[in-house]
């Protein structure tokens, strides 16, 4: 079965590569990178901050800090190993998502709203703002929610790029590069969200529709791959699955 | 069991715990990543009524949303408050909305680097961090640093002492040298960051058994205050060895947590009135260590 869980997140894993050290959150990062490490990228080392350091969960972890994550890994130390890499500079890739990402990258998991009187009061950075500032590059994987897709987010908790499309002063690495959608693929090289790729059968309104501001085209917008048999059987192992710790 | 003639004065019982080592008032780092969250701890602070508590830790679960639903949380110190994977904290989300909580959010790296500078003596550390996005802003008391060798900008994250850390671990002998193996992430350099440690383990071992194996040992026991032995006192969440993460009972609570009214009734049945023999008789215990104990 493809749906859009299947969409986004095999998507996601193609653009993560076989040898890479690769930081994810929980959730949809955590299953594109799993796609990712059980189809074309065997040799990739699979992060997480409570200090798991090539883990491989046999179940989808509800938290960072799951037996899952633990049992398997190549390595279990503190998060001071883990987020020291981090801050090195050590680590290629990140995987994270949002309730909010805006056309600069940035994301937001802190409110929706005002700061003090926030119309929903979220979970707050935990190791989004770290990674984002810090990590190779970064991959986003978003539900297509035209709600959750601004021009500017409510609160920066991550940070992409700044207004004038550049890696803000502070920040490591490359900022987002990649941003996938049930319905499309964006990059970032042209300083804000820019739509490169749609998803196979997409066209390229459908691909930003209700969006509320004209995302630019990359000069060649292609169409993705569709999902293989492989990626499919790969994703069908935790996606649905009762995350059983 | 230890079998040591030698009076321990660091061995209690879990009330004395909460009784004598936790002030209304203090600074409480919470262990625990996801993994041994010193949840009977926790609800022994409930019981025991503590009031005014300023609450800290990276990642903030469920046990934080309790405290602050009984009244026991004047602020929270945090880089991340939820139920993983659930949703939110709805008793942090109702608080934050009716006024009656201060906080203070960072990221859960600069909440270990703040722990870490306390732990080993220094003012503040440098971080990579801080340095953009909007979380800054709403550190009024953050500052920079300029790195006198490179001349870089970097973030002067704070140390940050906590009062006392409860920490849950799997054993400890009665001079409180604590071992906890599995998922640490920052919970033994919060809990050295503390002026005070208080511990409460699955079982209690001898020296001996403590010494041949050293290395698992994370607060060495000239640190610890005072130690409790409890079994499952960390149910839900779980312990590596002894019995696995109760994922239902996160779920079931994400549910009930959604209205004051459902919090408050989890509260009576779960923790107020509730002894611990009681709580043990409410879960599935032989479930939970299937294929886990060693």
């Amino acid at each position: 079965m493809i749906d859009d869980t299947a969409r986004m997140t095999i998507a996601a894993a193609r653009r993560l590569g076989d040898g890479e050290a690769c930081f994810v959150g929980i959730g949809l990062p955590s299953l594109a990178a799993l796609v990712a490490l059980h189809t074309h990228a065997p040799g990739m080392s699979l992060i997480y901050e409570s200090g798991a350091y090539g883990a491989d969960p046999a179940v989808l972890p509800m938290s960072t800090g799951s037996p899952s994550v633990a049992t398997g890994a190549a390595c279990l130390g503190d998060c001071t190993l883990v987020f020291g890499e981090l801050q090195a500079g050590r680590i290629d890739v990140g995987v994270l998502s949002a309730a909010q990402v805006d056309r600069r990258g940035n994301l937001n998991s802190t409110v929706i709203g005002e700061y003090r009187t926030p119309k929903v009061r979220m979970v707050g950075s935990g190791g989004a703002h770290d990674i984002a500032a810090l990590v190779g590059r970064l991959v986003i994987v978003m539900p297509h929610d035209p709600r959750r897709f601004v021009q500017r987010v409510d609160f920066v908790t991550a940070p992409g790029l700044g207004e004038d499309g550049s890696r803000p002063p502070g920040t490591r690495g490359a900022g987002p590069v990649d941003l996938l959608t049930p319905r499309a693929w964006f990059t970032f090289e042209a300083g804000e969200m820019t739509l490169a790729g749609v998803q196979p059968g997409m066209d390229t309104a459908t691909a930003v529709e209700g969006f509320s501001w004209k995302v630019p085209h990359a000069d060649q917008v292609v169409e993705l791959a569709p999902p293989t048999g492989e990626e499919l059987a790969a994703l069908q192992r935790w996606h649905a699955m009762e995350g059983t710790t | 069991m230890t079998t040591s003639s030698v009076a321990s004065t660091k061995l209690t019982s879990l009330e004395r715990c909460a009784a004598e080592h936790v002030a209304d008032g203090d600074t409480v780092f919470l262990g625990g990543f996801g993994h041994a969250v010193p949840f009977a701890l926790g609800h022994q602070l409930i019981r025991a009524g503590r009031r005014g508590l300023t609450i800290c830790r990276s990642g903030a679960d469920i046990l934080a949303d309790q405290l602050i639903a009984a009244g026991c949380v004047d602020k929270v110190v945090f880089g991340w408050i939820g139920n993983p994977d659930i949703g939110l904290s709805h008793s942090f989300r109702r608080a934050v909305a009716d006024g009656s909580i201060e906080w203070e959010e960072w990221t859960n790296w600069s909440m270990v680097l703040r722990l870490q500078a306390a732990a080993m003596g220094v003012p503040f550390l440098p971080g990579r961090v801080l340095l953009a996005g909007d979380i800054p802003g709403r550190l009024p008391d953050l500052k920079t640093v300029t790195c006198p060798y490179t001349g870089e900008t970097l973030a002067a994250v704070p140390a940050l002492q906590p009062d006392v850390a409860i920490v849950h671990a799997q054993r400890a002998d009665e001079e409180g040298n604590t071992q906890l193996w599995g998922v640490v992430g920052d919970t033994a350099v919060g809990a050295l960051a503390a002026r005070r440690i208080v511990v409460t383990v699955e079982e209690l071992v001898a020296g001996e058994v403590i010494r041949s194996s050293p290395n698992l040992t994370v607060i060495p026991g000239h640190r610890v205050t005072a130690v409790a032995v409890v079994p499952w006192g960390a149910h839900p969440s779980y312990v590596e060895g002894y019995y696995t993460r109760h994922d239902d009972h996160f779920r079931y609570y994400g549910d009930v947590s959604r209205t004051a009214q459902g919090t408050q009734a989890h509260l009576d049945r779960w923790v107020r009135g509730v002894d611990r023999e009681r709580y043990l008789s409410m879960i599935d215990t032989e479930a939970l260590a299937t294929g886990v104990r060693r």
